[in-house]
């Protein structure tokens, strides 16, 4: 019996196997999608501000500002810095987002720093990019404290706290970046691979073929899982290695459990995918329904914005979104080498819902023949 | 007066020729049938002729236009209808009809294109919901918008049941004027012979032009003159039925459906369908298309739940036991159905395996298959580029590879030309007499001959069971085609 079932299954997996490496499009996916995100994410996307242009009105116009502006000059993140004169032109290079920021000095800067009193210094940012615009704020007006506690005797902010960033200690955002990334490109890969492979089948009129051979649901529901569950074990570890050696990412925790975690993660997007299948009688359902879950769940996973900000009500709908812990335990592995016990909490939620969303598939099988 | 003239026409597909050196004339106001065997370019013809595809050596001519460059002056005077027709399912009817007329600039004057395909009444009815027989009606019916000059009409009766066949070919007669030229590919040879004139195509060459009744006087003696002229085919014995080893059982019924009955929402799809084939048998199950035959064959197989009654195959509920009740049998499907990415050998290999073949005995087997099927030379090549003829056999090949005594065979010639079927049948009646039991359903009525038992099905009920002759009798007709169409206007009153 066991034999039969096992000669079976492997027979459906090696027919996988074979359709997914002959059909283009599911190569494409499998080979170009991962390679491409990984060097468009790892190369292009950031959201470390650099090249900040500046537009300033100097009223004051005194060795003290000279000095100020040199250091904005001098500072790598800041590119050009414009002097001018007028506010017309100050809100101008500022409304055609020729500068991110603008700073204007009084003039009676150079008078109150001899004098002992706080200068004024006003920093306009550009609140139609809300992110950049308070990071490059925020770099200014750190120059520009840096500059009267060193220039005056004011003692005013006299507490110097020193920043260690834990994990990550030059906050290089290309760590966090990649390790997301990882679990990222497997999610579509494998939620990709078992959309389509069902919703395939009904298309082409196989999948009644196959309803009427021995195989049983379950026999079916375990020859569709295993192919895109090896290969995207595979893929993770190829990627796994080319953050470590290409991009020096350090990897600090256990291989092992790092593996047992992605293998119950992907087992739980797999069961996510065959249920997408198994409610679509064509591709394109398949695909629509890949996109209805994906978006949300990314959104959802802590990726974007930390869990923690969210509303409570959204931070509860999270709890069922399988991205979030996958998220988690790669970021968490990867760079700081989560402990034991942390992994199983959130190894827990994820074997619920893969085991909800596989059974959940398998009836769905039996419920179409209706 | 010619519609179409073409001149040493000569297409190539990867270095095969689809079209060889072919010169041809279709007279205007005549009604031509294009028949050939699958591959031999019929489609590859008509789309040629306007100008879908371009050829590669040669001249073609339509309606006085060049097809290639004239394209859009062309377009306006042609009624075009491929195989499968581009009807939008989620739009209704008469949302298609408006939809084809929009695009023809065509004022909405539906009425008599409504009467002559009976859609009147379902005029608001989604054209998804609609039977095979009433779609390919509604496309017709779109292709006549606006009267077009020359209408083609490429295998337009595929898989439709002989009383929707007389209506599209009715359709034609009735709604075209005295100067259209009408060139209609066909599968169905006694369509063929009521045509004005016959074009045969083989490999890409006319090998006949002329009247049909000049070849035949009759459809019958019309049918056998085509297969002379397809190279002919002799009845050999099947090597496939001499390898089939008989399986031993003591049940009266092999196959069985006692009181099946399916509904949907209000309606009943099958309602008492109760038959018992016995070993051996060819057991055929006709009826129009939409009559329920598709449910109760889907219910036999256990691919739709049957509201009501059990299905048994030999001896075991489908139900109760799928996988057991399966292993019996062998189910080979309307379309294509097997994997197009796999070579031959695969998918000979992937359902042995599927059938719990043990790996020793499954090369041998697949080994085997090959062998009678004659699949040796093209067993490392695709499916999905093999010849319709070659996947069709390809289809039964894999349903008969656990040597099941049970074949359920659901339209497995449709689309199919001539002398394929012949062949195919010659396998299922020796298949028969070795003692499997076999479950058919088909809209050719020639090939309901071969059956021994049919069941008559009609909007959602048997109507009619017996022998091919006792249903001749009852219905008092020569032909299969006749007693059919009889029986079921009977049935009407």
């Amino acid at each position: 019996m066991i034999t039969d079932m096992l000669r079976r299954v492997f027979a459906l997996v090696k027919k996988e196997f074979i359709t997914i490496w002959k059909d283009p499009k599911s190569r494409g996916i499998i080979i170009a999608m991962p390679l491409l995100q990984l060097f468009v994410f790892a190369n292009a996307i950031t959201m470390e501000v650099k090249n900040i242009d500046t537009v300033v009105i100097d009223r004051n116009n005194s060795q003290e500002t000279r000095e100020l502006l040199s250091r904005f000059k001098h500072s790598p993140r800041f590119r050009h810095l414009y002097v001018v004169d007028d506010e017309k032109e100050f809100k101008h290079k500022i409304d055609t987002q020729n500068v991110q920021i603008g700073i204007y000095i009084n003039n009676d800067f150079s008078s109150s720093l001899k004098s002992n009193r706080q200068p004024v210094v006003q920093i306009i940012s550009d609140g139609r990019q809300t992110n950049s615009a308070s990071i490059a704020s925020g770099y200014a007006s750190q120059i520009v404290s840096e500059y009267i506690s060193e220039n005056s005797t004011l003692k005013g902010a006299s507490i110097n706290p020193v920043v260690r960033n834990w994990y990550n200690p030059n906050l290089e955002y290309r760590w966090y970046l990649l390790t997301i990334l990882i679990p990222m490109l497997a999610l579509v890969i494998t939620i990709l691979l078992t959309a389509l492979s069902i919703a395939r089948e009904r298309e082409m009129g196989t999948f009644d073929q196959l309803i009427v051979s021995p195989l049983s649901s379950f026999e079916i529901l375990l020859g569709k899982t295993i192919p895109p569950l090896v290969i995207a074990m595979g893929l993770t570890c190829f990627m796994t290695i080319s953050v470590v050696v290409f991009f020096r990412v350090p990897f600090m925790g256990s291989i092992l459990l790092f593996l047992v975690s992605i293998f119950i993660s992907l087992l739980s997007i797999v069961g996510v995918g065959l249920f997408i299948s198994s409610i679509c009688s064509t591709q394109q359902q398949a695909v629509l329904g890949v996109m209805t879950f994906q978006m949300p769940a990314m959104l959802l996973s802590g990726f974007i914005s930390p869990i923690e900000d969210m509303p409570v009500f959204w931070q509860g709908i999270t709890w069922i979104n399988p991205v979030r812990f996958f998220m988690t335990l790669s970021k968490g592995i990867f760079l700081k080498g989560m402990s034991v016990q942390d992994i199983i909490y959130n190894l827990i939620p994820l074997v619920i819902i893969a085991v909800i969303t596989l059974s959940l598939a398998g009836m769905t099988f039996k419920r179409k023949l209706g | 007066m010619y519609t179409v003239e073409i001149k040493n026409l000569v297409k190539t597909f990867d270095k095969a020729k689809a079209i060889d050196n072919l010169s041809l004339n279709i007279e205007k106001g005549k009604i031509t049938g294009l028949i050939g065997a699958d591959g031999s370019g019929k489609t590859t013809l008509i789309r040629l002729i306007i100008g879908l595809l371009v050829g590669d050596e040669g001249e073609i001519t339509t309606l006085g236009l060049n097809p290639v460059t004239q394209k859009e002056e062309l377009n306006y005077k042609i009624g075009y209808m491929p195989q499968k027709f581009g009807l939008y399912e989620d739009l209704t009817v008469i949302e298609n009809l408006r939809l084809y007329a929009d695009l023809k600039n065509e004022p909405y004057d539906f009425d008599k294109l409504l009467e002559f395909t009976v859609l009147s009444s379902f005029q608001n009815r989604l054209a998804g919901a609609l039977s095979g027989g009433m779609k390919q009606k509604l496309g017709l019916a779109c292709t006549l918008i606006g009267t077009p000059d020359f209408l083609l009409l490429d295998e337009p009766s595929v898989g439709v049941d002989p009383i929707s066949r007389r209506d599209l070919m009715k359709m034609v007669r009735d709604l075209i004027s005295p100067q259209t030229t009408v060139l209609w590919s066909t599968a169905y040879l006694d369509e063929a012979h009521s045509f004005d004139t016959t074009i045969v195509l083989d490999k890409g060459k006319v090998i006949y032009e002329g009247k049909p009744h000049d070849l035949a006087p009759t459809a019958q003696e019309f049918e056998n003159k085509i297969i002379d002229l397809m190279g002919g085919y002799k009845k050999e014995k099947s090597l496939i039925a001499e390898n089939y080893i008989p399986i031993k059982t003591n049940l009266s019924c092999t196959v069985e459906a006692d009181n099946l009955e399916k509904k949907y929402g209000d309606f009943y799809a099958v309602r008492n369908n109760s038959f018992c084939i016995n070993r051996g048998e060819i057991f055929g199950l006709l009826g129009p298309n939409g009559a329920g035959k598709s449910t109760s064959f889907k219910m036999m197989c256990g691919l739709t739940k049957p509201g009501g009654g059990t299905a048994r195959i030999m001896g075991i509920d489908i139900l109760k036991d799928p996988a057991k009740a399966r292993s019996n049998l062998g189910y080979m499907a309307q379309k294509f159905s097997l994997y197009g990415s796999l070579t031959v050998r695969q998918n000979l290999e992937f359902f042995a395996s599927a059938y719990g073949i043990n790996f020793l005995n499954r090369t041998k087997r697949v080994d085997e298959i090959i062998d009678v099927f004659g699949f040796g030379a093209v067993q490392n090549r695709l499916s999905e580029d093999l010849p319709l003829g070659f996947k069709q056999r390809l289809s039964m090949a894999c349903a008969l590879i656990h040597n099941p005594p049970i074949l359920f065979l659901d339209e497995p010639t449709s689309g199919v030309d001539v002398v394929t079927r012949r062949d195919f049948w010659n396998h299922i009646t020796s298949l028969a007499k070795k003692g499997v039991t076999i479950l058919v359903t088909t809209h050719f009525m020639d090939e309901a001959e071969y059956c021994d038992r049919i069941s008559l099905f009609y909007k959602g009920e048997t109507i009619a069971i017996g022998t091919p002759d006792e249903l001749k009798q009852k219905a008092n007709a020569n032909n299969m085609e006749e007693t059919f169409i009889t029986l079921i206007k009977e049935s009407e009153l």
